[in-house]
């Protein structure tokens, strides 16, 4: 042990040179390693992190498709995509609704032509109009009546897109299809409506034309009448031809009278038919009607209708007469406001046995001059107007027991409003 | 003696051709073209019967009608009016009034009615 002491204490000079030699090499080496182990580590960590990336892509991607797959059956339309590549147009996946609306199982869809579901009586123009437009690359857009399997027609609006890969050529064609079938009946419910109101109002004008120009003729006959009358009885026996000639003017006279009289039998204004109505629902219904008129001058409708108003007893189409009127004077006095749009209706409680309906404007308002005249027949400030459309919603609101009255607003347009009894509180 | 009439119209021709009329059945006629007219002129006890326009500014003639039992006066309202004949006529004899008869009037038939009121 000793001499091995001794020797280890002899060579620890060299011992130390060597040691330190190494001592050095291995800090070196360590170093380096150490280096190396910093690159590789961070080498694995790059891979780690890469392949973390990955996975939370994929994870993303996955949720994307579970989305859009979701959105997709979720919706009321139908979505269906054709695979472009096979030349029959196969079906390749439709959604849920697709199913319900054409009345097609899954398996009598996926893998099937397109357009075998168009059955037997579709209309075959219009299928080889689609199928063209498709080849051509182009979109197909179009409203068509459909048959589901059972032979159940519907309004079917269709737009199909062609899906294009990165090289721009066509893989597949995306389908949607809208159930329009109701939307069509509200439609056309609403132009009924609006040409029965227009028929009622064409006739209620005429009427009222008729009745107007006959209260006006009838003042002067009624005097021609009573001078020629009043000449008889002046002449007593004196000159027979002149008596004869007044009797001619007495009869011509009581002929254009009769005239008058069968013209406006004739035009009888129709009696109006009472019924119990909700205001708010009425004013709702002639504000869809007019939507459009509305829409296209630029203007903007609001409605303020007041909460748990009692019903009202009225002649539905003579009231929405009323209030069309009062929206369309309303409009046209807005035609040359650049700056105003704003059209408001409004319906409340006045007091516990009235209604009150107002219609505002923010238009020219009522000139001072023009408002004794307003309601009287024939008057007018339009260029074309015939001056009939207040003075007969005037008569038909006080035919419903109500008062129809115009009044300037504080700082612009007017205001016209009309109050209707509650039901159970007409005056007899 | 006939009793004093009054025509209250708007229509200033068809005043003066009943009046004219109505003279030469010698009868008494002071013609209104409004019933504000009538009203501030003729006091609603002076004797009289008042033939009656329907459609007039201002006041209308059923307005003017109800003003008039109102007062308390039993004047006898006959309404002159271009009116429907039979709307009219019930609405007319229902608000008070004697008689209602329709645009151009003939004179005989004025006359009658009146003589009726008279007796």
């Amino acid at each position: 042990m000793k001499k091995k002491t001794i020797l280890s204490q002899k060579n620890k000079a060299k011992d130390l040179s060597l040691k330190k030699k190494t001592q050095n090499n291995l800090a070196e080496t360590v170093r380096l390693q150490t280096d190396e182990l910093k690159i590789r580590e961070g080498q694995l960590r790059q891979g780690a992190d890469r392949e973390k990336l990955g996975a939370d892509r994929e994870k993303l991607a996955e949720e994307q498709i579970h989305i859009r797959t979701k959105a997709m059956e979720s919706t009321a339309d139908g979505i269906f995509i054709i695979d472009a590549k096979k030349s029959d147009f196969p079906i390749i996946y439709a959604n849920s609704s697709f199913f319900s609306l054409t009345g097609y199982s899954r398996s009598e869809v996926i893998g099937k032509s397109y357009f075998l579901l168009y059955g037997f009586n579709a209309n075959l123009r219009i299928v080889e109009e689609i199928k063209q437009t498709l080849r051509l690359g182009k979109s197909f857009h179009g409203e068509m009546l459909r048959f589901k399997k059972n032979g159940e027609k519907y309004w079917c609006l269709l737009r199909i897109a062609p899906v294009r890969n990165v090289k721009g050529v066509i893989t597949h064609y995306v389908g949607i299809k809208t159930d329009t079938t109701l939307m069509k009946q509200r439609d056309a419910e609403i132009q009924e409506q609006r040409e029965e109101l227009l028929h009622v109002t064409r006739v209620g004008k005429l009427a009222e034309f008729v009745s107007s120009l006959a209260h006006e003729i009838s003042q002067p006959l009624t005097a021609i009448l009573s001078y020629a009358q009043a000449g008889q009885r002046l002449l007593k026996d004196r000159e027979p031809q002149l008596k004869e000639i007044l009797q001619y003017i007495i009869n011509d006279d009581q002929r254009a009278a009769e005239v008058i009289r069968r013209l406006r039998s004739l035009l009888k204004k129709n009696k109006p038919t009472f019924e119990t109505l909700d205001i708010n629902a009425l004013t709702n219904d002639t504000a869809t009607l007019i939507m459009p008129h509305i829409t296209a001058k630029n203007k903007v409708i609001k409605l303020e209708l007041g909460e748990n108003l009692p019903m009202i007893q009225g002649d539905r189409i003579q009231l929405q007469q009323v209030l069309l009127n009062l929206i369309s004077n309303s409009l046209e006095a807005m035609e040359d406001e650049k700056d105003s749009s704003d059209l408001l209706i409004r319906t409340s409680l006045k007091n516990a046995d009235t209604i009150m309906v107002e219609v505002k404007d923010s238009g020219c308002g009522i000139p001072e001059e023009n408002k004794p005249k307003l309601f009287s027949h024939f008057f007018t400030s339009k260029p074309d107007g015939l001056g009939m459309g207040l003075s007969i919603s005037r008569s038909i609101v006080e035919a419903h027991g109500g008062h129809l009255e115009a009044e300037n607003n504080p700082d612009r347009g007017a205001t016209f409003y009309f109050t209707i009894p509650v039901h159970g509180n007409i005056n007899q | 003696m006939s009793v004093p009439i009054y025509i209250v119209d708007d229509d200033e021709s068809v005043c003066r051709a009943l009046k004219t009329l109505l003279m030469t059945y010698d009868f008494e006629v002071t013609t209104f073209n409004s019933a504000q007219n009538f009203f501030d002129t003729v006091a609603h006890d002076d004797p009289g019967c008042l033939l009656l326009d329907i459609h007039m500014p201002g006041l209308d003639g059923w307005e003017v009608q109800k003003r008039i039992l109102a007062s308390g006066s039993n004047r006898a309202v006959i309404f002159i009016s271009a009116e429907k004949k039979d709307d009219a006529t019930n609405r007319a004899l229902q608000a008070g009034a004697v008689g209602f008869l329709q645009k151009p009037v003939n004179g005989q038939t004025l006359v009658d009615l009146i003589n009726g009121v008279k007796n």
